[in-house]
């Protein structure tokens, strides 16, 4: 019997840790967008909230583990890829889903493309925000608010993050549930529902970083 | 009817394959996909060409046989049906159709559109049984069991072991026929005893067999001739976590 | 030659056990020095192939599909019947045996039922141990149903698909032993020819259908589990690769075949939609229990069956047999069947069929009850007819669908070869002249799992076997005339189609060998098969080369067995010239049309010895007696 490291290797311990650090990036998002939506409430709530959060002395350890947790979900879902792609080295010359009950759509075949561009922009969103100019408000915290309104106002950031966003939406349409399915988590009742909650989850991520954008574009556009 | 169909050839294991076209005139609606087939080889046959390989056995949908891609979809169109129980009166006159072998490294093709399959036999080897040997097994009613538990396990049990779920699986992944198996096997009193065991080594064997991981698209489910839930998948992640922490 | 069935004498009741003591055993650290082989992997074969390896002996297991668990045993949906009498409705071993005597109207032999009813008990047992998942009661107990017209509830069923159930348990076992390298696992191989030295069934030549290749195996014992030959009349419920090519070679080679004739003739099955039809669907005889049988009154009447009025109908079972109505026996049902058409009251467009009405019971029970006993067949017949049988009533027609006959075996299963075994519906055992429903998976198991690893060790264990490889000469010649036969195939060259000449056979053994036989008819088809046969070994076309995955020269070789193993069948069913269970002569029949058997002349095994292809074969009669049950005449009325 393989030992408990190996176990992991498995195509079974790939998804496990797949769906699971999958999982954990779900919910690192929802607090995300919790704290973004602050935006709203004008820059000193913002900026009061964002300070609360890096002045916490557990955020170095919390971030690492977040850079870890991305780590593995990357590493794990680019070389079950490749693995997956060898286990058919010919290809169909013509080839369909077959429909109902199948949960195959546009967001589940393309996971490895949305995900990868959702690397690229996370690298540019964190030396964006995370390693950008250090403005600083007069009661001496960093002013993120300023950041992100200049960021927003312009056009070609704008679309990029609104392409982004689409593209985290897709990858949430599959990948909220199909993270729980891959843990294992099943039942006749529970099953649909968090099957339409992981899409109307998606739907309402997206849809709230996108609203947050644009409001943001529209903020600079007045001013 | 009259039909136009391009069909997988390929002379052997190791060689090139190609789409050949053929016509198949005076197709009845009444014929099965298969006695369509066998019409088109009897034409091949009298003109002394090299028949179409293909699969089969039953031809009732039970045995697991027989397997073609059609159009795209193992087993064709109509769903919990296989390619032997699927009738001509589905296509319409003029259709071209394509017809594929299951493609899978695990699956290697022997010729034309037959595959080998042997790798689902040595997953099941792996461990996919109660280990007793014949003789002194206890009276059949010395352990009840409950209907529901019993029927469950026999949803899983009803696997034909058709190779469908590989074939439609973007990643080739053998995870719906093992689940199925092992669910079967978990759900009942006689296979607790090796429960863990069982579904360490299926999984192991499966790896080792070259299919690919599951993504949880579920068009296994959707092409399964028996309709078999992918939530004997979610089922088999349980056992295999519940196996490794136990170890 | 004398045939020695070794059946054991003594009270009924002790016959096995007594004979289990008075065997030989094998020393368990010697099985390994024995290597045996098993051809086939369906109930018989898996179970046997299994439970010797479980046992210690070296066993190699031969199949024709891909993997063993294709073997057409899969297919049988309607049970296994078992003495347990769970039901507390008077089973017994006992009744389980009469039945069974019965049923196969006096022409089995005792011994070997009596055992088959005990090793029943032990069957139910292995396979739950197995994780079959029969059905079970709220209770959690077993479920048993009445089948075939069994007045107890002795049949362990698994929803509609117990032989799939049953042959996976057996799979799985031997999938089991293959890991554990007891057995060895050899798929796609076709068995053609059986090997002896000095007398003794020494090995096997298979055909590697995947290279083409022809190899050689050598054993201590060869177990052929090959089922039967329904196939050799086209049309069937068997599975399209059912052949009698091994039993056939090993005919050739010696071995006795049995009762050819008796066949079994399914009344049930989904009627011949056109000439395209490659195979037979069944639908469970439980269908009977509800549906009514009728045809119209008035010679080819035409009009849809919801235009004849009931006064126009002729409900001819429940007329000619009141008391059991619809659910007479398969073979008085498949009889009648033949009977309406053949007066040219059959109906549908090949008049080649019968109505099985459901409307009464739709009536009487709602469509939603109907749905849930039958759902699953009305929904098969709609697949494969596109009509809705909740609508208009079912078609339904006879099919053969099981053989009764097959290589003459002894009590241990041996058969006239020393060494060579026979199991399961390959060999003519103990269903006599015609089978119980849910006796099948019975026979197959008991056969595989309880007898076989009991009575081969008693050959093994007294019978000098001095070690032989496939470099014997035996081996040698053995192999070139299974290439000189596929050679031969090839050199034809004609313009024949391969089916076409198998639909022709069919045609044949169906019309003049089938549900009802003649004098005139058997002698037309021994005229009309030779014929056939030079036809086709002069223009049948196999395309293709030798040296790979090539299924025309299969279908070919199997073909030109059936046409050789046809001529036995006719002349045996030509040579009993009485009606017994499943052959029905018309000149032997009571004067209301039942079968009648003549029991002063033909109660015993025919055993036919080959003597050449298209020559006379020879007879030998193994008498049977009847100590526990006597003969009586059947009666349904």
């Amino acid at each position: 019997m393989p030992s408990r490291p190996r176990s992991l290797d498995s195509s079974i311990g790939t998804k496990l840790l797949v769906g699971f650090t999958g999982f954990l990036l779900f919910l690192y998002l929802i607090l995300h967008i919790g704290g973004n939506v602050m935006v709203f409430l004008g820059p000193d709530t913002f900026n009061g909230y964002s300070d609360l959060l890096l002045s916490n002395p557990l955020i170095i350890p919390i971030e690492i583990g977040l850079v870890m947790i991305f780590l593995v979900h990357i590493y794990k879902t680019v070389a079950m890829t490749l693995d997956n792609r060898r286990a058919r080295p010919v290809k169909y010359a013509r080839k369909k889903s077959a429909g109902a009950p199948s949960r195959k759509s546009v967001a589940s075949s393309t996971m490895i493309v949305s995900g990868l561009w959702l690397l690229l922009f996370i690298v540019i969103h964190v030396r964006t925000f995370k390693f950008g100019p250090e403005y600083e408000t007069a009661s001496g915290v960093r002013d993120l608010y300023r950041l992100e309104m200049e960021n927003f106002s312009d056009p070609i950031t704008v679309v990029f993050y609104l392409i982004s966003m689409l593209v985290v939406g897709s990858h949430l349409w599959h990948g909220a549930s199909s993270a729980l399915q891959s843990l294992g988590i099943d039942s006749q009742t529970w099953t649909p529902r968090i099957l339409l909650s992981g899409k109307v989850a998606a739907v309402l991520i997206a849809g709230g970083f996108i609203v947050i954008t644009v409001w943001a574009f529209s903020q600079g556009a007045r001013t | 009817m009259r039909l136009t169909l391009k069909i997988w050839r390929q002379a052997g294991p190791n060689v090139a394959g190609r789409l050949v076209v053929y016509a198949a005139d005076h197709v009845s609606p009444d014929m099965s996909f298969l006695e369509m087939l066998d019409v088109v080889n009897e034409g091949l046959i009298k003109k002394g060409e090299d028949a179409i390989a293909f699969d089969s056995d039953c031809r009732e949908g039970i045995c697991g046989m027989c397997g073609l891609v059609v159009n795209g979809i193992p087993h064709g169109p109509d769903r919990g049906t296989t390619v032997c129980q699927l009738h001509m009166r589905r296509f319409k006159d003029g259709d071209t159709i394509t017809i594929e072998p299951w493609r899978a490294k695990a699956f290697p093709v022997v010729k034309d559109l037959v595959v080998d399959r042997s790798a689902f036999d040595r997953i099941i080897a792996a461990g996919g049984y109660v280990s007793v040997n014949c003789g002194g097994a206890p009276d059949g009613n010395a352990i009840p069991i409950s209907k529901d538990v019993s029927e469950l396990a026999m949803d899983s049990a009803a696997c034909i072991g058709c190779g469908a779920c590989v074939a439609a699986c973007k990643n080739a992944s053998a995870h719906l026929f093992m689940s199925a198996k092992i669910s079967h096997l978990a759900l009942l009193p006689q296979g607790q005893v090796e429960r863990a065991r069982r579904v360490v080594q299926m999984v192991t064997q499966a790896d080792a067999e070259g299919f690919g991981s599951c993504s949880n698209e579920g068009e296994c489910e959707a092409v399964c001739p028996k309709e078999i839930p992918i939530s004997n998948i979610a089922r088999m992640t349980r056992e295999y976590l519940r196996a490794v922490v136990r170890i | 030659m004398k045939l020695d069935a070794k059946s054991p004498s003594g009270p009924i009741a002790g016959r096995w056990d007594r004979h289990k003591f008075e065997m030989k055993l094998v020393n368990p650290a010697n099985k390994r020095k024995y290597t045996l082989i098993v051809v086939g992997t369906g109930l018989a074969g898996a179970s046997a192939a299994a439970s010797l390896g479980e046992l210690g002996y070296n066993v190699l297991n031969f199949c024709i599909q891909d993997s063993p668990r294709r073997a057409h045993s899969i297919a049988a949906q309607g049970g296994i019947n078992a003495a347990k009498n769970y039901q507390n409705d008077g089973d017994s071993v006992y009744r389980l045996f009469y039945d069974t005597v019965k049923g196969g109207d006096y022409r089995s032999r005792e011994s070997n039922v009596y055992r088959l009813a005990q090793l029943s008990v032990n069957i139910i047992d292995q396979c739950v141990a197995q994780g079959v998942p029969f059905a079970r009661e709220y209770g959690g107990l077993l479920d048993n149903r009445s089948f075939g017209g069994a007045q107890v509830s002795r049949t362990f069923y698994a929803r509609g698909q117990t032989g799939q159930q049953l042959l996976l348990g057996a799979y799985q076992s031997l999938m089991r032993q293959v890991h554990e390298k007891t057995v060895t696992l050899f798929p796609r191989r076709e068995m053609l020819d059986l090997v002896l030295v000095d007398g003794k069934a020494r090995g096997i030549i298979v055909r590697n259908l995947t290279n083409g290749k022809i190899e050689r195996y050598a054993g201590d014992a060869v177990i052929l589990a090959t089922g039967g030959y329904g196939t050799a009349y086209y049309l069937s419920t068997n599975a399209v690769n059912a052949n009698v090519t091994a039993a056939w070679r090993a005919h050739k080679r010696g071995a006795l075949f049995a009762n050819p004739c008796y066949t079994q003739i399914h009344p049930t099955c989904i009627p011949v939609s056109g000439e395209h039809q490659s195979k037979l669907t069944l639908m469970s005889e439980s269908l009977r229990n509800d549906g009514r049988v009728w045809v119209p009154k008035k010679k080819g009447d035409a009009r849809p069956p919801a235009q004849i009025p009931e006064a126009e109908r002729d409900y001819y079972l429940e007329r000619k047999y009141p008391s059991f109505g619809n659910l007479v026996p398969r073979d008085v049902a498949s009889r009648n069947a033949k009977q309406v058409c053949d007066e040219g009251r059959g109906v549908g467009d090949s008049r080649l069929s019968v109505y099985l009405d459901f409307t009464d019971a739709i009536k009487r029970l709602g469509v939603d009850e109907v749905k849930e006993k039958y759902g699953n067949l009305f929904h098969m017949y709609k697949k494969i007819t596109d009509e809705d049988a909740y609508r208009v009533p079912m078609r339904i027609y006879p099919a053969i669908h099981y053989t009764m006959g097959g290589l003459w075996v002894d009590y241990n299963l041996m058969s006239n070869v020393p060494g060579l075994h026979v199991l399961g519906e390959a060999n003519f055992s103990d269903h006599g002249a015609n089978r119980l429903g849910a006796s099948a998976l019975m026979q197959g198991l008991a056969d595989g799992y309880f007898v076989i690893p009991y009575t081969i060790g008693h050959y093994l264990a007294s019978s000098p076997l001095p070690k032989v490889t496939t470099d014997h000469d035996a081996f040698k010649q053995a192999a070139d005339n299974a290439q000189q036969g596929i050679n031969r195939l090839l050199a034809v060259k004609g313009h024949r189609g391969i089916r076409e000449i198998h639909r022709e056979l069919g045609r044949i053994l169906w019309d003049d060998v089938g549900m009802a036989r003649t004098e005139a008819s058997l002698k037309r088809a021994l005229a009309a098969i030779p014929g056939l046969r030079d036809e086709f070994w002069h223009s049948v076309s196999v395309p293709g080369s030798p040296d790979n995955l090539n299924q025309s020269l299969e279908y070919a070789g199997r073909v030109a067995d059936y046409l050789e193993f046809a001529e036995l069948l006719a002349f045996d069913a030509l040579d009993r010239r009485e009606s017994c269970g499943g052959h029905f002569r018309e000149e032997s029949q009571t004067p209301d049309g039942e079968a009648l058997r003549d029991d002063a002349n033909f109660t015993y095994v025919a055993a036919w010895e080959f003597k050449g292809v298209g020559r006379q074969p020879e007879l030998h009669k193994e008498p049977l007696e009847f100590e526990e049950v006597h003969p009586t005449q059947r009666s349904y009325k």
